[in-house]
């Protein structure tokens, strides 16, 4: 019974050939299809592919890795500063502290020099 | 497919990767009725299935260089229209799918066989889930053997041949055994 309905099948799925008008358009824009042959290699020699596929790998790497080196060197720079910076500040509040001794140290003995006032005198 | 046919499609293959379009011309006409035909009865339009041909044979055009031979030009044809229709198949619903009296009618063709009983088999065939539609598709119009059907959809070979079964069997039952021939027919 398969066998009868197998026959069946194949007579009923004979191939169609698609109406004239269009295998004339499908024909017509196959051909002028831009993108028709090695897209985007162009008339590249197919031995060379491989090597532009690596060329752009390489360069897109290098790039990765420039972009990398800048950053951390950037961040180093700006590391630098911000250490610089924190000295200057220590070294100014060392100074100051100097000189607010000297003046405290002045003072204090300026104070005790002078002789003791007495009341109704 | 003879020998030399396939040798003179080799050849055009050749000067079509070289961008000779009168070739890849003649590689279009000679594959469009296997890509028309999958489309169309994958698809149950006209339009679709047009369109569905066009977007095989420019995607050919860009991947020329990828093919080898007349037999693999027709082996990847197969697989980009298949894949492509039952993607279709999966992203729309079923209302179109009934539409394969698109085709032209068939009278009594030289085996003989019913014109009814074909337009049955086409709307049983619609019926189907796409994947075991692509699998008799290959089987009864391409005439493929289990192994390439199982190649072409990228499926385990049991899976193609429970399909074989199940749908023949199922269609088996839906038109009762009835395979009348035309002398068969009352006149």
């Amino acid at each position: 019974m398969n066998h009868d309905i197998e026959s069946g099948m194949r007579s009923a799925l004979r191939p169609l050939a698609p109406s004239e008008e269009f295998s004339q358009q499908l024909l017509a824009r196959v051909a002028a299809d831009p993108q028709a042959r090695q897209k985007s290699y162009g008339l590249m020699p197919r031995i060379a592919r491989p090597l532009a596929w690596w060329l752009a790998t390489s360069l897109a790497a290098c790039l990765v890795l420039a972009v990398g080196v800048e950053r951390h060197l950037e961040q180093q720079r700006s590391q630098q500063s911000g250490l610089e910076a924190r000295r200057e500040v220590l070294q100014a509040l060392r100074v100051t502290s100097q000189k607010l001794n000297l003046a405290y140290e002045a003072v204090k003995s300026e104070s005790t020099s002078l002789p003791d006032e007495k009341p109704g005198d | 497919m003879n020998d030399a046919a396939c040798d003179l499609l080799d050849e055009y293959l050749a000067k079509a990767r070289s961008g000779e379009r009168a070739a890849l011309a003649s590689l279009v006409r000679a594959h469009q009725r296997t890509v028309y035909s999958l489309a169309l009865r994958m698809l149950g339009t006209r339009d679709l299935a047009e369109d569905l041909t066009q977007d095989v044979f420019m995607q050919l055009n860009g991947n020329l260089s990828a093919i080898e031979s007349n037999r693999h030009l027709g082996f990847w044809l197969r697989q980009v229209t298949t894949n492509r229709a039952i993607d279709q198949l999966r992203r729309r619903s079923r209302v179109q799918l009934t539409s394969l009296d698109e085709e032209p009618e068939l009278f009594c063709a030289e085996d003989g066989a019913d014109p009814l009983l074909q337009r049955h088999l086409r709307a049983l065939l619609s019926d189907l889930s796409p994947q075991a539609r692509a699998v008799l598709l290959l089987r009864y119009q391409e005439d493929l053997d289990p192994m390439d059907i199982a190649r072409t959809l990228d499926m385990p070979i049991n899976t193609v041949k429970s399909h074989l079964k199940r749908s023949l069997e199922t269609m088996r039952e839906k038109t009762g055994g009835a395979t009348l021939r035309c002398e068969d027919q009352p006149t």
